[in-house]
């Protein structure tokens, strides 16, 4: 029902109560408050309400306290609600039409404060000739940001609106914005909205040498780990850790898969450091991982047993707890923090001080093509010999081959035609899903065994093992329906179509 | 969305101010509100300041040649808007009676604003009319203000006996007393047997309130000048009583 506002900035930030009586003397208006206001705009780490088009700010002052959502291009509001302090998961909502226009988007990330404005608010009506409401104004006045005035239309009244426009445009020198006040705010800070993203997104030169272009890769990477390493240790939400690991996952797989690129020495001394950074964080990421998941485990299970699984929510909670803690000690650590600088002070040198003779000259575009070849034809290689009676080994291997094929297309991404290697990346991304299901099923199983084990003689009723069991159960038909589908899921990859594609996108080129 | 008409064959017995007044508590606890004023005098667009006049009258409008929502206007209150009256209004019944099944047209008019709204209110002027009759089978419920008299009391049953015959499924009647003086016996011992005669008579009942009077001056809803008192809470207990009803 919230009409389209007109937003305009005040050049030269004159005092606004001037301003109002200025144009007091034009309109017949009414200051119906004026007050001292504290606005906050919130958003996940990775900005997923920005990119869905969403700005979200907490407004407070001592007569109210409200959530706005609002649209970022027109500034319309979306939803408004009554609320006394922000959640940090808005799963933590009641029921509202806040809540289910915000969880899909934010699921399991945490709502965090981006920027906090001082503001003086001064909201006035014009009113007519019977004294109604026409339109609505309200001036935000800042110390370090051009004043704003957002002018709210009232359906029915849009002459009202357009004459005030037209006389606060030529007579009072307003100018017209529609940029949001976030994007001046986060200036301020010398920032930018959507500075993170938990996608890669590097752009490389082909001619570019092999040994620059991995060093731009591994920086990119380090980049990810440093800016997730606080919200790992803190725990503000699983994502953080979720990323943190990501990036570590994908620099052991560069420096084992492009380690051409890089002096032996330096590649065999990181990866043990970045393979002792990925056992760390494996069991903590696990947990959060049963946890997350723990809604979906119950719900396969019959209705009448669904409580009986809560006493292992608690002990996985118990788990994580301590899990995390041990992690956040780590890496709070010299062992942690040391080698981690020594690399980043080795991906800064200059190429005839970091860069020794054994170091193959190749361009990036070769060593992508040459490894991505590689890689491939190893996949293929694994699957092809699959069959049903196969051991679940040869399954397990084939995921680590495509994993680190997927980690190469997204490092090399923009050396090639886009159209293509997004399909290659979707078609492997189908394998990865239901070879990851595969996996994740059996590791789980395992997992709950030996929680079983672990919570015995804790005092756990014997219907929380009975519950418990049968999850193993519903794992397990999960595991075979995905064993089930390997077959016609791997002849698509491999398909005559898709491998001529990969064949002419990474033959080498002469 | 449902559609709410306050309705009494008499004038003058509280239809506008509860229309007004539970619209007004309706928007402000959130919910997407349109008051349709129906009544040619206007009251409904007076106490909202909003002049009881729309582009091409009556005529057009049953005609189905204005599009409603141009007509609709934005009160001085979040979720709340308003559909005028126009003077034209009076003609209503003639314009209803030249189309095709007029009883169901203005159900067919509201149609379009399903998505829109919440809660749509009808004030209905005071007659039986092919107006009344439409307005009886567009709407959810019928709220109907009783003062407690011996007269009321048999229109109240009039009315009962109409819409049973109308066969109105959709139709729930919910009478409540309207402008009630506690310090006249009269009206306590009618509305004892009359509870007794009608239980679906709502329970919250509506004073004789000089406060309620004021609105005429105030050219606003109750809640929206005052913030206390018996009238206030009479009105917040009505709408209370009939959101149980939904
Ligand atoms: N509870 C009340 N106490 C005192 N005065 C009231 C009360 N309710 C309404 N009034 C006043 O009585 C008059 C008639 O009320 P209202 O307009 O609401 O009745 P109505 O049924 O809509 O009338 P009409 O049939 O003319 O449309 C108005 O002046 C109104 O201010
Ligand atoms: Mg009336």
């Amino acid at each position: 029902m919230s009409e389209i506002p007109v937003r305009f900035e005040f050049p030269g930030n004159p005092p606004i109560k001037k301003f109002i009586s200025n144009l007091a003397e034009a309109f017949p208006l009414q200051l119906t408050s004026q007050h001292y206001a504290v606005k906050t705009f919130y958003d996940s780490f990775d900005w997923r309400l920005y990119n869905a088009n969403l700005l979200c700010e907490f407004n407070q002052s001592k007569v109210y306290s409200y959530l706005n959502l609002i649209h970022r291009e027109t500034g319309q509001v979306v939803t408004r609600a009554n609320l006394e302090k922000v959640p940090a998961f808005i799963a933590e909502l009641g029921d509202s039409r806040l809540r289910q226009q915000l969880l899909p988007l934010l699921e399991m990330r945490a709502l965090l404060p981006i920027v906090s404005l001082n503001l003086q608010l001064y909201q006035v009506n014009l009113l007519n000739k019977d004294e109604k409401t026409v339109a609505r104004l309200t001036i935000e006045e800042y110390e370090d940001l051009k004043h704003r005035l957002t002018l709210k239309p009232i359906k029915g009244y849009d002459k009202a609106t357009e004459k005030l426009t037209e006389f606060l445009l030529s007579t009072m020198a307003l100018e017209k914005t529609n940029k949001p006040l976030l994007i001046a705010a986060l200036k301020n800070q010398g920032r930018k909205p959507a500075d993170y993203s938990s996608k890669l997104n590097l752009k490389l030169e082909p001619n570019l040498p092999a040994h620059q272009a991995v060093k731009i890769i591994y920086a990119t990477l380090l980049q990810a780990i440093k800016l997730n390493e606080q919200g790992t240790i803190n725990a503000i939400d699983t994502e953080f850790l979720h990323d943190f690991r990501v990036a570590i996952r994908r620099t052991r797989a560069g420096l084992s898969q492009l380690k051409a690129a890089l002096p032996a020495e330096i590649s065999s001394r990181y990866s043990q450091h970045f393979a002792w950074l990925g056992q760390i964080t494996g069991t903590p990421r696990d947990l959060d991982v049963y946890l997350l998941n723990f809604s979906a485990y119950q719900a396969g299970l019959p209705a009448e047993m669904q409580v009986d699984l809560l006493p292992l929510q608690d002990f996985l909670q118990r788990k994580q707890a301590a899990a995390q803690q041990e992690l956040a000690k780590y890496l709070n650590s010299r062992k942690y923090l040391a080698p981690l600088i020594a690399w980043e002070q080795y991906l800064k040198l200059p190429a005839e001080k970091s860069i020794s003779a054994e170091v193959a000259e190749l361009s990036v575009k070769q060593l992508a093509d040459l490894r991505i070849r590689k890689v491939y034809q190893r996949a293929i290689k694994q699957g092809s010999v699959i069959t049903e009676h196969s051991p679940a080994t040869a399954l397990h291997e084939l995921r680590k081959t495509c994993k680190k094929l997927r980690y190469l297309l997204e490092f090399f991404q923009s050396l090639y035609p886009p159209p293509e290697i997004k399909t290659l990346i979707k078609n492997l991304k189908e394998l990865q899903e239901l070879l990851g299901n595969f996996q994740d099923c059996a590791v789980q199983k395992l997992a709950l065994q030996h929680f079983c084990e672990e919570i015995q003689g804790s005092g756990c009723s014997q219907q929380t093992f009975l519950a418990i069991e049968k999850l193993v159960q519903v794992l397990d038909s999960k595991s075979c329906k995905a064993r089930a589908d390997f077959s016609g899921c791997f002849t698509v990859f491999a398909a005559p179509e898709n491998r001529s594609v990969f064949k002419a996108l990474f033959s080498p080129t002469v | 969305m449902k559609i709410i008409a306050t309705y009494n064959i008499k004038g003058g017995v509280g239809k506008t101010a509860t229309t007004v007044n539970l619209a007004f508590l309706a928007a402000a606890s959130g919910y997407r509100t349109l008051v349709w004023d129906l009544d040619p005098q206007g009251a409904s667009s007076y106490y909202f300041r909003i002049k009881p006049k729309i582009k091409g009258g009556s005529k057009e409008l049953i005609a189905g040649k204005q599009d409603l929502d141009h007509l609709i206007k934005g009160t001085d209150f979040d979720n709340l808007h308003l559909l005028p009256a126009d003077f034209s209004f009076r003609n209503l019944d003639l314009q209803l009676d030249a189309g095709k099944k007029p009883t169901q047209r203005l159900e067919k008019l509201l149609k379009p604003l399903a998505n829109e709204y919440d809660f749509i209110f009808l004030d209905c002027p005071p007659s039986i009319s092919l107006l009344s009759e439409a307005v009886f089978s567009a709407a959810h419920i019928l709220l109907s203000p009783v003062i407690p008299t011996t007269l009321s009391l048999r229109t109240l049953e009039q009315l009962k006996v109409f819409i049973k015959d109308s066969q109105l499924k959709k139709l729930k009647l919910l009478p409540f007393f309207s402008m009630v003086d506690k310090r006249k016996k009269m009206h306590l011992n009618l509305m004892a047997t009359m509870q007794e005669q009608y239980p679906e008579i709502l329970s919250p009942v509506i004073p004789y309130s000089s406060e309620i009077e004021k609105m005429g001056i105030q050219r606003m809803p109750l809640p929206a000048y005052c913030s206390k008192g018996q009238a206030l809470e009479a009105y917040q207990q009505l709408w209370q009583a009939l959101l149980l009803q939904l």
